[in-house]
C-alpha cells in the first residue's frame, strides 16, 4: 500500500482564508497575509469550549417554557417537551416526530457526536477515520436544521396576535435554545477533522503553529 | 564569544495555557444560569386554597383575578386529603404576592342565576376565574379557605354593617334587598342559624349614603312575599315589590310615634320583625299589665289583638289563659298589657301609677269585649268610661290589677231586648184590650151625637141659604154700585184735570215770581248795599251803547 504524504508532513499549509497551499515557515499567506496554520489552531480545544457552553444552556432550554400561549382559556406554558407531548396526544403524530427530532433529538447527537469527535481526534476510540469523517459531515450539515424550532417561534410570535382571543409570548428558552444551535455551529466549525487521522499518521502537527 | 559573531536569538513563544474562548462556556454556564434563576424568581408566591368542588376550575388555565386584572393563576388542583375538598395551587404573579394576607378572601366567579341576580355571565365563554379580595391584614399566608358563594358586598365597601335577628328565616335570603319605603338602600350579607339562641341571625349591609338613614329607634322588618292578615282591624293584604315577592326583602322604617335616636353604628343588633305592623306595634312600650274577667265568650279574641281606648291604642291581649283566675271562677280571665300614659292623658295628670286605674274605675272606667270586624268576627277589648255602670273597685290577683269588665255590645243588646221582652209579657194587655172595647163603644156614642149634630148645622145652613135669596139681599150690590162712582168723581176733583189741581198751580207761579223779585233785590243789595238808603245809582264808567 503506497503510502499517503500528507501536505502536512511536507510543511505545507493550506491558507483558512483562500486555500493557497505554502510552505508553513513563511507564517503569512502570501496571497491574502492571513497567518499560516497546518491546522486549525487550539481546535480541539475551542470545539469543547463551545461544545460545553451549548451543553450547558441545553438545559435551561429544555427546561423552561419556550413558548406562552395566552388565550381564552387561559394561560399555557409549553417546554419543548410538553409541546411535543400535546401533539403526540392530539393525534398530530408526524408534527410531533418532526418537532421532536429537530428539537430534541438532533441537537443531542449532535452534541454526543461532537464529543465523540474529540475524543477521537486525541486517539481514543478505535473508530476508522472514514466513518468519524462521514459523521463530521452529517453533523455540519444537519447542524442547521435545528434553527426550526427557532424560527416556528419567532412565526407564530409575530403572526398569532390576536389580542384577548389568543396572543403567543416566546419563552425564555427559546433563547438559549437558539444559543445551543449557534454555538453547536460553532463547535462543529472550529473542528478539524483532518485531526481526526494525524494521529494515525504519528504525526501532531498541531503542536506546530 | 566575539562580539561580531550574530547570535541566534530564541523567539520565545508563551503557549498561553488557557484559550480565550473557553469564556464563552462561562458565558453560558452564566447565561444559562441568569435564566433559570430569573425563571423561578420571577414565579410569584404559591396560596393554597380550599374549596369544595373544581367545577370549573382548570389548573393551568384558570386566573386568579382583582378587579378583572389578572394576579395569578390555579397551577394545580389535588384533592385534600380527607377527600373532602379539592385545594387549588395558585401561583401568584410575582408582583401580586402582597395580596396574600391573611384575610384576604378566594372565590369562584362562574354563571350564577338567582332571583335577585344573575351573575358571572361573562365567564360562560372566557371560563370561570378565581376572584380574589385583598384583605387588611399585615400578615401573610399561603393557606386559604375559598368562599363557596361570592360575598354580596366586599368587605372594603364603606357601609354600614348590622345584624337582624328574626324568628323566623322567612324567605330573606343572601343578597335579598332592604328597602327604606320601596327604595332599595342594603343586602342580606349573610345569614346563619343561631343555635344557642334559635333564632337566624341575618348579616345585612347599607350603602354608606344611606347608613344614616338606621337610627337607634328603627324597626326592620320582613317584606318578604305577600302578607295577609285577618285581625280585628279587617282584612289586610300587603304586597312589596316584585323582586322582594320573588327573592325576599326587608324593610325598615322609625314607627310613627318612636323616636329616631343616634345614628346606629357597625355591629348593631336590630329585631327583624315579622311584618310591618308587628315593627309598628314594637315600638309601643306597654308598662302595666291588667287583668280582665268576662262573663262571656271570648272566641274571636287573640293574643295581640288591640286594646283600645275610646278608639285610641292603649294596649294589647297578651294571654287568655285561665292560669290567672282564682280557682273556681268561672270567669274567662284575659290579660292584657297597657300604656298607662295614654290612660294618664285622657284622666288626672297628675296621679302616680297606682292611683290612676283606682280613680279611673271609681270614675267609670271599664273594660268590654268589642267586635272590630263583623266580617272576621274578631274581638278587641274597649276601655271607656261608663257613667251609668254599677260601682266597682279595682282588685289585685298577684300584684296585678283587675279592671272590672261590662259586658260587650252585642251581648249588652242582647241582654235589654230580655228586659224589653219580659216587660211586654208582663203587661195586663187582656185588661188593655176591654178598656179598647168600651172605649170603642163609647165613640160610637159619640159619633152617633155628631151625626145629630150634623143634621142641625145643614138645618141652619138652609136658613142662610133663605135669607140670601130674599130681594133686599139681591139688590144690595146696584147699590154698592152708586156708591163707588160718587166716590170716583170726588177723588178725580183732586187728579191733574180737576180744579183743585189748577188752583195749586197757579199760586205756585206767584210764589215762583215773588221770589224771583227778591232774589233781584238781594243782587242789588249784595252790589251796592247802601242802594237801600241812598236808591239805585248809574255806575261811575259810562257803559258805551251800541248803535240801535
Amino acid at each position: 500500500m503506497k503510502e499517503i504524504r500528507s501536505a502536512a508532513a511536507e510543511g505545507l499549509a493550506s491558507c483558512h482564508l483562500c486555500g493557497k497551499v505554502s510552505p508553513v515557515e513563511l507564517g503569512t499567506c502570501p496571497r491574502c497575509r492571513s497567518p499560516l496554520h497546518l491546522r486549525k489552531p487550539r481546535s480541539l480545544e475551542r470545539t469543547w469550549s463551545f461544545l460545553l457552553a451549548a451543553m450547558v444552556l441545553y438545559l435551561p432550554a429544555n427546561l423552561l417554557p419556550i413558548m406562552t400561549v395566552a388565550g381564552i382559556g387561559g394561560t399555557s406554558h409549553d417546554t419543548i417537551m410538553s409541546g411535543v407531548l400535546n401533539f403526540w396526544k392530539k393525534g398530530d403524530y408526524l408534527v410531533a416526530a418532526i418537532i421532536f427530532t429537530a428539537s430534541i433529538l438532533i441537537p443531542i447527537l449532535k452534541m454526543i457526536a461532537l464529543v465523540w469527535l474529540c475524543f477521537a481526534a486525541t486517539g481514543r476510540t478505535g473508530a476508522s477515520p472514514k466513518t468519524l469523517v462521514r459523521l463530521y459531515h452529517l453533523t455540519e450539515l444537519v447542524g442547521r436544521w435545528s434553527m426550526v424550532d427557532v424560527f416556528v417561534v419567532a412565526i407564530l410570535v409575530a403572526l398569532v396576535q390576536i389580542g384577548a382571543l389568543s396572543s403567543v409570548f416566546p419563552g425564555p428558552a427559546i433563547v438559549s435554545f437558539a444559543a445551543v444551535v449557534v454555538l453547536t455551529m460553532f463547535a462543529a466549525m472550529s473542528f478539524d477533522p483532518r485531526l481526526l487521522w494525524d494521529h494515525r499518521t504519528g504525526a501532531d502537527p498541531a503542536d506546530h503553529p | 564569544m566575539s562580539p561580531d559573531t550574530e547570535e541566534p536569538r530564541a523567539i520565545v513563544r508563551h503557549r498561553r495555557r488557557w484559550s480565550s474562548v473557553w469564556v464563552v462556556p462561562l458565558a453560558a454556564l452564566a447565561v444559562a444560569g441568569w435564566l433559570v434563576w430569573k425563571h423561578y424568581a420571577d414565579r410569584g408566591p404559591v396560596a393554597h386554597v380550599r374549596f369544595e368542588t373544581a367545577d370549573s376550575i382548570e389548573s393551568g388555565k384558570t386566573e386568579v383575578r382583582l378587579r378583572s386584572v389578572r394576579v395569578g393563576f390555579v397551577e394545580s388542583i389535588d384533592l385534600a386529603e380527607d377527600l373532602r375538598s379539592i385545594v387549588a395551587d395558585i401561583r401568584m404573579d410575582p408582583e401580586y404576592a402582597g395580596l396574600l394576607r391573611q384575610d384576604s378572601r378566594f372565590w369562584v366567579v362562574k354563571p350564577r342565576f338567582s332571583a335577585s341576580s344573575i351573575s358571572g355571565l361573562s365567564t360562560i365563554i372566557s371560563g370561570a376565574y378565581i376572584e380574589l379580595e385583598p384583605g387588611e391584614s399585615r400578615i401573610m399566608a399561603q393557606h386559604f379557605d375559598g368562599l363557596e358563594e361570592p360575598p354580596v358586598t366586599s368587605a372594603t365597601v364603606p357601609g354600614l354593617r348590622l345584624t337582624l335577628v328574626a324568628e323566623d328565616a322567612g324567605s330573606l335570603a343572601v343578597g335579598s334587598p332592604i328597602y327604606y319605603r320601596g327604595f332599595e338602600v342594603g343586602r342580606v350579607e349573610r345569614r346563619s342559624l343561631d343555635i344557642d339562641n334559635r333564632s337566624i341571625r341575618f348579616e345585612v349591609f347599607i350603602e354608606e349614603d344611606y347608613a344614616s338613614l338606621v337610627r337607634e329607634g328603627t324597626c326592620f322588618w320582613n317584606t318578604s312575599g305577600i302578607d295577609f292578615a285577618a285581625g280585628a282591624d279587617g282584612f289586610k293584604l300587603s304586597t312589596s315589590s316584585l323582586q322582594a315577592m320573588l327573592s325576599g326583602g326587608a324593610a325598615f322604617a322609625v314607627p310613627k310615634g318612636g323616636t329616631a335616636g343616634e345614628p346606629a353604628s357597625n355591629g348593631d343588633i336590630y329585631k327583624l320583625h315579622a311584618n310591618e305592623s308587628a315593627a309598628k306595634d314594637s315600638i309601643f312600650n306597654p308598662d302595666r299589665r291588667c287583668l280582665l274577667f268576662f262573663e262571656q265568650s271570648v272566641r274571636g279574641l287573640q293574643p295581640g289583638a288591640p286594646v283600645e281606648f275610646r278608639g285610641l291604642p292603649l294596649g294589647r291581649v297578651v294571654e287568655i289563659s285561665f292560669r290567672h283566675s282564682p280557682p273556681g271562677d268561672s270567669r274567662v280571665p284575659v290579660l292584657i298589657e297597657i300604656d298607662a300614659d295614654t290612660l294618664r292623658q285622657a284622666s288626672d295628670r297628675n296621679l302616680d301609677e297606682s292611683q290612676l286605674l283606682t280613680t279611673a274605675v271609681r270614675s267609670g272606667l271599664r273594660a268590654r269585649l268589642s267586635t272590630g270586624s263583623l266580617l272576621t268576627g274578631a274581638l278587641f277589648v274597649d276601655f271607656d268610661f261608663v257613667t251609668d255602670a254599677p260601682p266597682a273597685e279595682i282588685s289585685y290577683i298577684d300584684d296585678i290589677a283587675v279592671i272590672p269588665t261590662l259586658s260587650s255590645g252585642l251581648l249588652q243588646i242582647e241582654a235589654k231586648v230580655n228586659a224589653i221582652l219580659t216587660k211586654l209579657e208582663a203587661l195586663p194587655l187582656d185588661e188593655t184590650l176591654g178598656k179598647f172595647g168600651k172605649a170603642a163603644d163609647e165613640i160610637a156614642i159619640t159619633i152617633a151625637e155628631a151625626r145629630a149634630t150634623l143634621a142641625e148645622a145643614e138645618g141652619a145652613m138652609a136658613g142662610a141659604k133663605k135669607l140670601l135669596s130674599r130681594d133686599e139681599t139681591q139688590n144690595l150690590p146696584a147699590e154698592l154700585d152708586a156708591t163707588l162712582k160718587q166716590l170716583r168723581a170726588s177723588v178725580e176733583s183732586l187728579g191733574p184735570n180737576g180744579s183743585v189741581q189748577g188752583d195749586l198751580a197757579r199760586t205756585l207761579d206767584e210764589l215762583r215770581a215773588a221770589l224771583r223779585s227778591f232774589k233781584t233785590l238781594s243782587d242789588a243789595i249784595e252790589d251796592k248795599p247802601n242802594s237801600l238808603i241812598f236808591g239805585r245809582e248809574g255806575s261811575g264808567d259810562p257803559v258805551p251803547r251800541a248803535k240801535r
